[in-house]
């Protein structure tokens, strides 16, 4: 079985906590939990009909001036940059946090996800989407289960790379 | 028959004079033998719900008084912290005291038993041919064995394990692996200023010593004293693990290879 370590950053509160207890225990917590540096999860995915085990790094905020150990983002095989679609602050610096994640990691390519489309209507979707200048992997909802797998499985074929 | 009549009209003067004088005295006691009774009445109906109520009382005490008891002593305890430990301070001491002589106790039969065993004629010849080992370390190593009871190797970067060993059932290995590189990731960047590594996290019981190389670091918790033998000569067995690792990567590939080598060069080779 092959082995694969996945990063999750963005900035607090974002939803990358609730992501992966959604795609991990595909349970949805309405409670806060806010990630203290970093936590790990692991998952084994099905892909091309060969098994990856998933072990998912959630990195706590990554803006801003929080002092997060370099090392968590070695070795990675994939990286997965989750912003809240209904705060503005966590995208406004979106290509800023990219190159700074991709320096980090060493990775050439970031998955970006847009997280919490629930708390949007479609007209404001449409606005934020317009706003932003990089380009969106993929909208998701980890409070309706919407696209996480889909997310995971995009982060699961760039680790492959 | 005169003096009849007269006595007759006599006494009834007299019992009309007493009931006239003792009428209320008698109302008086008709009425307080009326409460005598019905209080007999009451106490013969009351009396066997108090004894039922004293029972129930008796039996449940903690669940009608435990929580205001706890409160109560909660607050005897704060409010007068200085006499409550002087009450208990003795208590306490010969409970302690117990305790520790009954652990020296054990400890001095043991080392006694091995001290025995140790220095028979045998021992002290077969020791003297093999060198090393002094006799404090033997004795100690004796009692106090140390035992190796998880071997990790993982990938330095990554925190991804490549292979392991386990003496009990261990929480998955692959979230230790990876906590384990975080917390030395974290602690590296933390309190080192000179891009040092890692080397040791010490419990009370056991010690979890990390060893670093260019892209792998084996982690080996083990339970005991560990004397400066032990030490060393485990050393001379990570590193030649970590030689043919580092040699033949195919063994970072094959975890099932990995663990055999772990087994072969770290686990049966210590207990030769």
């Amino acid at each position: 079985m092959i082995a694969k370590k996945v990063l999750l950053v963005g900035n607090f509160g974002v939803g990358k906590t609730s992501l992966i207890r959604r795609f991990v225990t595909n349970e949805f917590s309405e409670d806060y939990i806010s990630t203290i540096g970093v936590r790990i999860s692991k998952k084994e995915v099905q892909y091309n009909e060969q098994i990856v085990k998933l072990l998912i790094w959630d990195v706590a905020g990554t803006s801003g001036n929080e002092k997060i150990p370099k090392a968590y983002f070695l070795g990675a095989n994939a990286a997965m940059y989750v912003f809240d679609l209904s705060r503005e602050e966590t995208y406004i610096a979106l290509e800023e946090n990219l190159k700074m994640v991709k320096e980090l990691s060493g990775l050439q390519n970031i998955t970006l996800i847009g997280n919490k489309k629930d708390l949007l209507t479609s007209e404001e979707l449409i606005a934020v989407k317009n706003k932003i200048t990089v380009p969106i992997d993929l909208i998701t909802s980890a409070k309706d289960d919407e696209n996480v797998e889909d997310a995971f499985t995009l982060l699961t074929a760039e680790s492959l790379k | 028959m005169k003096n009849t009549t007269v006595d007759n009209n006599k006494d009834n003067r007299f019992e009309l004079l007493r009931e006239l004088l003792l009428a209320e005295d008698r109302e008086k006691f008709n009425s307080l033998s009326q409460e005598i009774i019905l209080r007999e009445k009451l106490a013969k109906r009351v009396s066997p719900l108090v004894d039922e109520k004293i029972e129930d009382l008796r039996e449940n005490f903690p669940v009608y008084f435990g929580d205001t008891i706890t409160e109560t002593i909660k607050v005897q305890i704060r409010d007068s912290q200085d006499e409550v430990v002087e009450a208990l301070y003795p208590i306490m001491g010969k409970l302690v005291k117990k305790a520790i002589v009954s652990e020296i106790t054990k400890l001095s039969d043991s080392i006694n038993k091995t001290i025995k065993e140790k220095f028979s004629v045998q021992e002290i010849i077969k020791r003297f041919f093999k060198g090393k080992k002094n006799d404090a370390d033997v004795v100690l190593q004796e009692v106090f064995e140390p035992i190796i009871e998880e071997v990790f190797i993982i990938e330095k970067d990554s925190g991804l394990l490549s292979g392991s060993y386990s003496r009990g059932n261990i929480a998955d290995k692959d979230m230790v692996s990876g906590m384990l590189t975080a917390i030395k990731s974290f602690a590296e960047d933390a309190f080192s200023k000179e891009g040092q590594d890692l080397e040791d996290i010490k419990f009370e019981t056991f010690q979890i010593s990390l060893k670093n190389f260019k892209t792998i670091y084996i982690a080996i918790a083990t339970s005991g004293v560990l004397n400066s033998g032990f030490k060393d000569e485990l050393s001379d067995h990570i590193n030649n693990i970590a030689e043919i690792i580092l040699r033949d990567r195919s063994y970072l590939a094959e975890e099932e290879k990995l663990n055999d080598l772990i087994k072969r060069h770290l686990i049966q080779e210590k207990s030769r």
